[in-house]
């Protein structure tokens, strides 16, 4: 499936510069595109830390990742960009006109400017190491939870001793037939609070086991085979549903054979935040420079730079610097 | 038995995961990657036996897998990671 949509930039990450790249270059009256491996925006801050509070986001004492990308979030949407979750761009073309197609698992998009935000690279669950688990994946064993009430009066066996596993679990169990968590180890790594709403829930709680096989037929999950960790010990569980939260993987992937100048698994870029291909801009702890510091605080300084450039390449009669919101919001036409 | 860890810097992404899940084995250097501190990450130093939980939340939130563990002493070297995982 192709989008021939023409965009005026394509942000590829959707983290806090990838979200902060795309409000500026909306105010930039771009129009704009971004692109994300994840099923939710947010980056790093939602998939490993939402919890935590970050301290040097400028305007803010303090503030919660999550509530950080979610007010990232409501300032990019601003300028309504369409945004792209669960496709990972595979590679990047440039083409005979000079604009871009940037193919994904999914498709193609095209794109007059690309500006690649992608901090560490394209985070994605990491999997279940079990023989038949990928015929399950997306049917009955499930990285992501959408909507809880897909599990109603279903018996599911969750995986995984973080905050992810452990709050799951405690979500499903008023909704889910049955709940079971399972764990390799015997202590858990969720917060505190958590492990005891845990105890005093009705979860059945094995540690430490892990999954050993997976019984089923073409379709649906029937058994796990469950087993003792360094043990001897296995049991069968009826199950319906198989979740799986061992965290996140992570890597710049495909992005290295872009044709793109890397050092130490950043891209190199000029204080215009250019790559070594025109049209490619990079921002955020994906890009580096002589003194570069990976910050939230540093990205969202290059955003705007990478942003005003590629104005600059759509529109050659724009400004570098078009004036300062408090007059771009009055008339956005600049 | 000992056990020995350390960090390979050549994959850390400095998201700082392991720090938080072990704040007595790891924290950041100037450059903002990840290191051992036991001995700024020559992973020759045994690591005290109730900070092997520790150890092993850090292995499992790592998202490139750069928390090396193993029964021996790295001198440095990454690569010599054997099968003591969790």
């Amino acid at each position: 499936m192709s989008n021939q949509e023409m965009y005026d930039v394509t942000i590829i990450g959707a983290g806090p510069v990838g979200l902060f790249t795309a409000f500026y270059a909306g105010m930039r009256s771009m129009s704009v595109k971004l692109i994300d491996s994840l099923p939710e925006v947010g980056g790093q801050l939602s998939a490993l830390y939402p919890e935590k509070y970050i301290y040097d986001v400028a305007g803010f004492p303090k503030v919660k990742a999550q509530e950080l990308v979610d007010v990232l979030t409501e300032q990019a949407n601003q300028f309504s960009p369409t945004i792209c979750l669960n496709e990972s761009v595979e590679n990047v073309v440039k083409l005979e006109d000079g604009t871009f197609q940037l193919t994904t698992n999914e498709k193609s998009h095209y794109s007059r400017t690309v500006i690649i935000t992608a901090g560490a690279g394209a985070f994605q669950p990491r999997e279940l190491k079990v023989d038949n688990a990928e015929k399950y994946r997306n049917k009955c064993l499930h990285y992501f939870i959408k909507d809880l009430n897909q599990f109603k009066d279903r018996r599911v066996l969750v995986c995984g001793g973080g905050d992810s596993a452990v709050d799951w679990a405690l979500s499903l169990e008023p909704i889910a037939k049955e709940v079971t968590l399972i764990h390799r180890r015997n202590k858990f790594r969720a917060h505190e609070h958590s492990v005891e709403l845990l105890k005093k829930s009705s979860v059945n709680v094995r540690t430490p086991y892990e999954v050993g096989e997976i019984i089923g037929n073409d379709d649906a999950i029937e058994q796990i085979l469950v087993k003792e960790v360094r043990g001897e010990d296995t049991f069968l569980l009826d199950v319906d549903d198989l979740v799986v939260n061992f965290g996140f993987v992570t890597s710049l992937g495909p992005l290295k054979n872009w044709g793109l100048e890397i050092d130490k698994n950043s891209i190199v870029v000029n204080s215009k935040m250019e790559t070594n291909i025109p049209g490619i801009y990079a921002a955020g702890d994906v890009c580096t420079y002589e003194g570069k510091v990976k910050l939230i605080a540093t990205g969202f300084g290059e955003a705007p730079i990478a942003v005003s450039q590629a104005k600059t390449v759509v529109d050659p009669d724009a400004k570098l610097f078009a004036g300062h919101s408090t007059s771009l919001f009055a008339s956005p036409t600049k | 038995m000992a056990i020995y860890t350390m960090v390979n810097q050549d994959t850390c992404i400095s998201c700082g995961a392991c720090g938080a899940s072990a704040p007595d084995l790891f924290d950041y250097n100037e450059e903002g990657l990840s290191y051992f501190i036991g001995d700024n990450n020559l992973g020759n130093t045994p690591i005290d036996e109730d900070l092997i939980d520790d150890l092993e939340d850090a292995i499992d939130g790592c998202p490139t897998d750069s928390i090396k563990m193993s029964k021996e002493a790295f001198n440095g070297d990454p690569s010599k990671a054997d099968s003591v995982t969790v």
